[in-house]
């Protein structure tokens, strides 16, 4: 039978999956958020939840997805479709240009750097760099997927689009674990310099995590561009960073329930309870606190780093 | 020439601001290692609560030194007070939970401080009168200099001398030192750590709320969300002079206000803050300790 | 699989319960994009205010082809992100048409999604760009840049004779439209422009700027941008002892602005449409009066009044026309001539462009009232 994790895993998906059947357009466009934004999340994990690196400007990851599919569909007239593989390339080339040169720097140095890296990037956005990125107004326009001559313009069809990639992440995820990535992870988890002395290089592991962590977040922005048919700086600044990291950390580094969960509180409840708009903040600002303060290792917490099961078949 | 003077007094203005919030940083972080995100969001509420402070004792009309002391000195106890509330409250419980689960605490109690402003005094930009201070001007060689930037200028720096004396000439100072440089041994020592911690949040809190009332006065608009970027930009200044060490955090911030600027001044007002964080990660990379150097080891 | 059944049956009968109650009634949907919050929160609030004022007393009266009139307000903070997700929620949420927003950027982030839904929209946004595709669903409220540059090119060149012009802008749309709408139609009169430069909304100091300006000693400086950093940029001109007439174009026109200056308001000048007490239309007054009543305060300013025109004129069509069919409605727009509005008698133009219009100088007084000064 099913571990209980699986179980719930399963459920999960089924339900996410008829979803579209039984609710309006309202809140579907509510579900493609969420689905989106779990993706991003996702993908910080894997940079802070799994490799550990105090990451804080991820949301310009997602930006430049985003931003990868807005100029080039309505600067330069693509499809859509023809978007996608810029838009998972342009994040992890420059996630390899920037982060490379500072991926050595001690914890707290390399958050302030990924902040700054963050502000860099509102900043070339907003100036409408080459006359490309539409200042601060960002661009709009944006195009629907199109394949064949048939539009794929309704909710339904970008929620599905959106859960697809959700899916998608899910399996990279577990392959990564399976992998030697995954196994060196764990190890530098664990205990950074004794992994450092066994000759794993931590430093190429954590640009791989930033490279990987920094592609994905491209596509999910791609998906939201679309999504919105308007893109602009401020859905990517410091703030949404912020929120990407606390999502991990709230929710469970490394734990696919927690990072969902996190997920779900900071982006759907606001939704569901829009009478407490304004005070929204103030009570994310306090469950922070407490949360860290009753439980610090997330709500939804595992073990990351100890030995996994699958790796101890046999023993007992 | 007169451009570059004018300039040069604008930066050092605005730089003796930055330094002053960064002295806060740069305390907390060299003795809990924290970086005290909540701590722009501190100086932001000073400014609405000296506002306050100001409608309520003197209503609309008066202003006289009297005035301006009374308002700085409650201002600065009040904010110091909720500072000492902060690390009790969101500091005190995580002191031996993981490093990243302080620094989402910090956040958090950031947004709630943030959003109590918001809440308290509304969203809309509220406006600091305008006569404070008396809009005295003057005139020297083609650069102008506002009785409002002396002030600043005059206070900050004195502030800043006299924490260094401070630190370095009394008992308490010379604690703070130590706790900073190992907690234990300084607990070995016979130091209650918990009150040291106290001391510096409340001075590292009460300089906050002297920044926050001049960019209040300086500035005359104030929204509930301008502490974050003056904190960013208070932190850099902190790295850049070297985190932990306070005269850098003095030098830091001054060299920073006098880089935006001649940044803003002679290339853009655009590429202001992607020149400051080009230069932070430049520093970083090449002199990660600062200029003034750090003052603490890397345990392993 | 066994065990998993009876829970997904369950599920699916609590997701349908919970989807049929969002299957609703029998009303006609109105959305209001507005910054509720954010740093414009009081003209945002001001025209969702008048918006549902509009609507109660509709509502009164039966409403509007015998339905009611529900009022949905989306909060876009005055951010272009933000308004790209007002307007697909509001598109979701099944409305007819849309009051929004009150920035240009805010706008323009919106008209697509509007467009795609056929969802009717309205806004007092000035950007001549809201025009430039000439979406049949979009009906401009106010009146466009270009015709208030005509009038500023005029006033500064034939009324004031200004010799050293520096004109300021910030990065926003609506701003730079402004900005390059005045510059062209002072060059085409042949005006001295010594410095065209930007200043960042929102950083609050603008000595370093001010300070470059100082140096080329110029007779006029205009600013293009909002009331929020028009005042401050007033009272930092001041302390640097620039002694240059200031001009603030319609986006300054607020009394926050005059809070922000302080002392140096006094002798600002400010190009606007008239402001809403020195309407000469009695059904101006009348709502005038109906607002303070119901809110205690007047409207934030004329833009609110123009919005609430925007409503009155598509509810009047949607009556008219006896229909809900919005392509029906905003062909009756395009056909509207001379509606009796709030802000004067309202015109569209096939392209969804308002016509009319006046424009008038006022200067500040010491008293923080306003002087026309020229027409």
């Amino acid at each position: 039978m099913m571990s209980k994790t699986s179980l719930i895993a399963t459920l999960l998906l089924v339900f996410m999956g008829c979803f579209p059947l039984f609710v309006d357009s309202a809140w579907l466009a509510v579900g493609t958020t969420f689905l989106v934004y779990a993706v991003v999340a996702f993908s910080q994990d894997i940079i802070l939840g799994r490799a550990g690196v105090f990451h804080m400007g991820h949301a310009a990851f997602f930006g430049l997805g985003a931003y990868t599919t807005a100029i080039l569909n309505v600067n330069f007239g693509l499809p859509i479709l023809a978007t996608w593989a810029p838009a998972v390339l342009v994040p992890m080339v420059v996630a390899f240009i920037v982060v490379a040169p500072i991926i050595h720097l001690r914890g707290d140095y390399l958050l302030v750097a990924t902040i700054g890296l963050n502000i860099i990037f509102i900043q070339v956005l907003e100036n409408d760099v080459f006359g490309l990125t539409g200042g601060p107004n960002g661009l709009f326009g944006i195009d629907v997927v199109k394949l064949f001559g048939y539009d794929f313009s309704s909710q339904t069809h970008m929620y599905y689009m959106a859960f697809i990639l959700l899916g998608l992440t899910l399996l990279i995820m577990r392959n990564l674990d399976k992998s030697k990535f995954g196994r060196a992870m764990f190890y530098i988890h664990k205990d950074e310099i004794a992994a450092q002395s066994m000759g794993i290089n931590v430093r190429y592991f954590k640009l791989y995590a930033f490279i990987l962590g920094a592609g994905i977040a491209g596509a999910a922005g791609s998906m939201f561009s679309v999504q919105y048919s308007a893109v602009s700086p401020e859905a990517f600044n410091v703030t949404q960073s912020i929120m990407f990291f606390t999502i991990v950390l709230v929710g469970g580094s490394a734990s696919l329930p927690g990072v969902l969960i996190g997920t779900f509180i900071m982006f759907v409840l606001p939704e569901m309870f829009r009478e407490f708009e304004t005070a929204r903040y103030l009570v994310f600002g306090i469950a922070m606190i407490l949360t860290m303060i009753l439980r610090p290792r997330g709500i939804w917490p595992v073990r990351f780093g100890n030995i996994p099961d699958f790796l101890k078949k046999g023993v007992k | 020439m007169d451009i570059f003077l004018q300039q040069m007094v604008n930066g050092l203005t605005i730089g003796s601001l930055y330094a002053l919030v960064a002295l806060g940083y740069t305390m907390v972080y060299g003795v809990m290692r924290l970086i005290n995100f909540a701590h722009g969001d501190l100086v932001a509420f000073s400014a609405f609560i000296g506002l306050s402070v100001y409608a309520q004792i003197f209503g609309e009309s008066a202003t006289s030194l009297i005035v301006v002391i009374t308002v700085f000195v409650f201002t600065a106890a009040i904010v110091a007070f909720v500072g000492v509330l902060l690390e009790r409250l969101a500091y005190r419980p995580l002191r031996t939970a993981p490093r990243l689960s302080a620094v989402v605490s910090a956040l958090g109690a950031g947004l709630v401080i943030q959003n109590s402003v918001m809440l308290i005094w509304g969203p809309n930009m509220k406006i600091f009168p305008s006569n404070l201070f008396p809009a005295t001007i003057w005139e020297m060689g083609g650069i102008v200099i506002t009785f409002t930037q002396v002030m600043i200028l005059g206070v900050s720096s004195l502030l800043m001398v006299g924490l260094y004396f401070f630190i370095h000439q009394t008992k308490i100072g010379t604690a703070i030192r130590a706790v900073a440089i190992d907690q234990d041994a300084a607990k070995l020592m016979g130091i209650n750590v918990n009150r040291i911690i106290m001391i510096i949040f409340i001075i590292g809190s009460a300089l906050g709320a002297v920044a926050g009332l001049f960019i209040g006065t300086y500035y005359r608009g104030i929204t509930f969300d301008m502490g974050w970027m003056y904190g960013l930009n208070a932190f850099v200044a902190a790295i850049m002079g070297g985190i932990g060490n306070i005269p850098g955090a003095m030098l830091g911030g001054l060299l920073l206000g006098l880089f935006n600027a001649m940044i803003t001044g002679y290339i853009s007002t655009q590429w202001a803050e992607t020149f400051t964080f080009v230069l932070l990660i430049g520093i970083l990379v090449l002199r990660p300790t600062g200029i003034l150097g750090e003052t603490v080891a890397e345990k392993v | 699989m066994k065990k998993m059944f009876p829970k997904l049956t369950a599920s699916l009968a609590v997701c349908s319960l919970v989807a049929s109650a969002s299957f609703a009634t029998d009303m006609i949907k109105i959305g209001v994009q507005a910054p509720i919050t954010g740093q414009y929160a009081n003209e945002g609030q001001s025209i969702d205010n008048g918006v549902k004022l509009i609507v109660e007393q509709l509502n009164a009266k039966g409403g509007v082809l015998g339905k009611k009139i529900e009022v949905i307000t989306c909060d876009d903070q005055g951010a272009a992100q933000q308004a790209a997700i007002c307007a697909k929620k509001l598109v979701n949420e099944g409305v007819k048409a849309v009051i929004g927003s009150y920035t240009s950027g805010a706008t323009e982030a919106a008209q697509t999604t509007y467009n795609r839904a056929g969802v009717l929209q309205t806004s007092d946004g000035t950007s001549d760009s809201l025009i430039a595709h000439k979406y049949w669903t979009f009906f401009r409220n106010s009146f466009p840049n270009s015709a208030e540059a005509e009038y500023t090119a005029k006033y500064f060149v034939d009324g004031k004779k200004y010799k050293k012009i520096v004109i300021l802008s910030d990065y926003s749309s609506y701003s730079t439209d402004l900005a390059d709408a005045t510059t062209k139609a002072l060059k085409a009169k042949n005006a001295n422009i010594i410095y065209e430069g930007k200043i960042k909304s929102g950083t609050q100091n603008f000595t370093a700027t001010l300070t470059k300006i100082k140096s080329m000693d110029p007779d006029v400086i205009y600013f293009s941008g909002y009331y929020t950093d028009g005042g401050l940029l007033r009272a930092q001109q001041e302390q640097l002892g620039i002694k240059a007439d200031f001009v603030g174009g319609d986006s300054n026109d607020n009394p926050d602005y005059i809070k922000l200056a302080g002392e140096s308001a006094k002798g600002t000048l400010l190009i606007n449409v008239p402001t809403p007490d020195i309407l000469p239309y009695d059904i101006a007054k009348t709502f005038l009066v109906d607002y303070k009543a119901k809110y205690s305060m007047a409207p934030a300013s004329i833009w609110s009044l123009m919005n609430v025109d925007g409503l009155r004129a598509i509810l009047h069509v949607m009556e008219q026309t006896k229909s809900e069919d919005t392509k029906v409605i905003a062909e009756g727009l395009h056909n509207l001539k001379d509606f009796p509005g709030i802000t004067g008698p309202v015109t569209f133009r096939e392209d969804g462009e308002r016509i009319g219009g006046g424009y008038m100088t006022y200067e500040v007084q010491a008293d923080k009232s306003y002087k026309i000064v020229y027409q």
